[in-house]
């Protein structure tokens, strides 16, 4: 059989470039156990830490006996796949961090463009405020957005005494809008990231060109700096969106809105303790997050998204 | 940066001007070189070339005040007596800060020093498992070129599995270990990874690789040598500088720590969170403030080290 063959040469060929990697005579070979070693102990770690344990939420998702992990179900799938709740937060998630992507990307586009094209007085104090909040916590970003437009937020209380109503029906904090702007706040630093590497390659001579031939500011933005950041501005939105799902933080303490994130905490707190199907919703999660990274990355080249 | 078309602009038009507005000619554009359209063009300037510059400044007003302005208040009041009103008042004590770092009357229940201490431990110990996986993986990327390159590139720098996800799956795989110091720095350790490994490649890249192992081959040096002595200390600056990055992140990490810490000791992380959700404001301001410092302290590093704070963006 032929299919036969070549599964016992494919399998030959296998054992015979493991065996070279292994005792390597050439150069060429060397090379490649150099790539090996230098690529093991990543791969050792994201085994152990990483495919093993999304192995082990398969395997959740699908027991019978969540507890001992016995028996096989597809409970939590049919839970997932007919229970209307889950399509509605599946729907709140996507389209509220689709907004936050938007706002972000939208306004990280104007703090680079500010950044890159005019002469600011304190250029350095604005890269670093704007790369700060990287390293904030979602949970400290919710405190910070208590500061801002809590009851007792310096925002909410200004309002209130421009506009003479009670600080209290002012706060919005834990109202949705507040929420969406905690996700702005994690979000537009990376936006802006992304977005700094990719100003820094526009070709500045053909905006100098169409500013010369009369275009105006708007139109030369429009019509030759846009098509050139556009790569930028798409990997800043795969990031920004891909980074706004996996938001937990900021989402437990202002509890405005239910997102997938908030779901499956909830799933699993003790009150209603459901591991399978967090299991389930965790396993969708993790695909839908790769499959949108890995599509997205088809209309970018690979090398302008960062972190 | 300026853009060298506006200078441009305001030096063609210095030369049909009078000098006295030459002074005023900012090389970023500002009212002069409206006025220099407006010599040129037939219709007048448009509405962008005049009313763009302020409406950007605007708006990254608006933003950078946004993003800093909650910070300083919080830092600020967490030096506040008391916070009765909108503006804390009574300065200057250190009663919320003796609280949080545990010299207050409240006793070691409440203070955050075990903690502290511990996930300055285990964002150490992550870091230190992220120098040992994330260079080597960040020199095959940038040195070789191989089978399914991109790919294992997309794995290594994207991270895929979000913290909270990889929490549940991490206590359900590892019972006894995930919940311990262990569990906590090799998960930090993959969550940071791609940190480390975006920064160490991109100082990799900046070298010239090849010819630097070529010359230290061929005077004789083996390969680990080479790669060990030459190369690696070439990358010195990448590797501290994603060790500052991953350190500060893991300390403060919290999706994941949520839902794999124990509680003995509580993972400043946890602590944090307790804080926020059912403490004074002002105490929380201070326990806040905290990781202020940290990542404060870890920006002045990197920038002293000369790359632009929290930024893993390749420099080009």
């Amino acid at each position: 059989m032929s299919v036969r063959k070549s599964a016992t040469a494919s399998v030959r060929r296998v054992a015979t470039l493991a065996s070279t990697t292994a005792r390597p005579t050439t150069e060429r070979e060397r090379e490649r156990r150099r790539i090996a070693i230098t690529c093991l102990p990543f791969f050792v770690l994201a085994t152990v830490a990483g495919f093993v344990p999304l192995a082990m939420l398969a395997r959740i998702s699908l027991a019978e006996d969540t507890v001992w992990m016995t028996g096989w179900s597809l409970e939590a799938w049919r839970t997932l796949a007919t229970t209307a709740e889950y399509r509605w937060v599946a729907w709140n998630t996507l389209w509220f961090v689709g907004l936050a992507t938007l706002v972000s990307v939208a306004l990280g586009v104007a703090v680079t463009h500010v950044l890159e094209k005019y002469d600011l007085p304190a250029e350095r104090v604005v890269v670093a405020a704007v790369s700060f909040p990287i390293a904030l916590p979602g949970i400290i970003v919710a405190y910070l957005i208590v500061v801002l437009l809590g009851r007792q937020g310096l925002v909410t209380n200004a309002v209130a005494v421009a506009t003479g109503q009670s600080a209290l029906d002012l706060a919005s904090a834990t109202a949705i809008s507040g929420l969406l702007l905690g996700y702005v706040y994690s979000l537009l630093p990376r936006a802006t990231m992304v977005l700094r590497g990719t100003y820094a390659e526009v070709n500045t001579q053909a905006e100098e060109a169409a500013r010369a031939l009369g275009a105006s500011r708007w139109e030369t933005f429009y019509h030759v700096t846009l098509p050139e950041i556009r790569p930028g501005i798409v990997a800043a939105a795969i990031l920004t969106f891909r980074s706004g799902l996996a938001i937990f933080g900021t989402v437990l303490i202002l509890q405005s809105h239910r997102v997938v994130t908030l779901q499956i905490h909830e799933e699993t707190s003790v009150g209603s303790y459901h591991p399978d199907v967090a299991a389930a919703i965790g396993l969708v999660y993790v695909v839908f997050i790769v499959a949108f990274t890995f599509v997205g990355l088809r209309f970018v080249e690979n090398d302008t998204v960062g972190i | 940066m300026t853009g060298p078309f506006e200078s441009t602009t305001a030096a063609d038009d210095s030369s049909v001007r009078s000098g006295a507005d030459r002074t005023e000619a900012r090389s970023d554009g500002g009212a002069v070189t409206a006025d220099a359209s407006a010599e040129w063009s037939r219709s007048g300037p448009a509405l962008s070339t005049v009313l763009g510059r302020p409406i950007l400044v605007g708006v990254v007003s608006i933003v950078v005040a946004f993003l800093t302005v909650p910070v300083v208040v919080t830092f600020v009041s967490s030096f506040a007596q008391s916070a009765t009103g909108v503006v804390p008042r009574g300065f200057v004590t250190l009663e919320h800060w003796r609280q949080v770092l545990g010299f207050g009357d409240y006793g070691v229940r409440t203070n955050a020093m075990p903690g502290l201490a511990f996930s300055l431990a285990i964002a150490t110990g992550g870091m230190l498992l992220n120098v040992v996986i994330g260079v080597p993986i960040a020199y095959a990327l940038a040195r070789y070129e191989f089978f399914a390159r991109d790919w294992v590139n997309t794995v290594a720098i994207l991270p895929l599995v979000p913290g909270l996800i990889l929490g549940i799956a991490f206590v359900q795989t590892y019972p006894e270990f995930g919940r311990s110091a262990f569990g906590l720095i090799a998960g930090y350790c993959l969550l940071k990874s791609p940190y480390m490994v975006l920064t160490v490649q991109s100082s990799f890249q900046s070298m010239d690789l090849v010819r630097l192992e070529e010359s230290a081959r061929s005077l004789g040096a083996s390969w680990p040598r080479t790669v060990l002595t030459i190369v690696v200390p070439h990358a010195k600056r990448g590797i501290v500088a994603g060790s500052i990055i991953t350190w500060t992140l893991a300390a403060a990490e919290f999706n994941f720590t949520y839902m794999v810490a124990s509680g003995s000791p509580d993972p400043f992380a946890i602590f944090l969170y307790r804080n926020i959700s059912n403490a004074t404001h002002l105490q929380s301001a201070a326990a806040v403030s905290v990781y202020f410092l940290i990542v404060v302290t870890a920006i002045l590093v990197l920038q002293w080290l000369g790359s632009s704070g929290f930024t893993t963006a390749r420099q080009r």
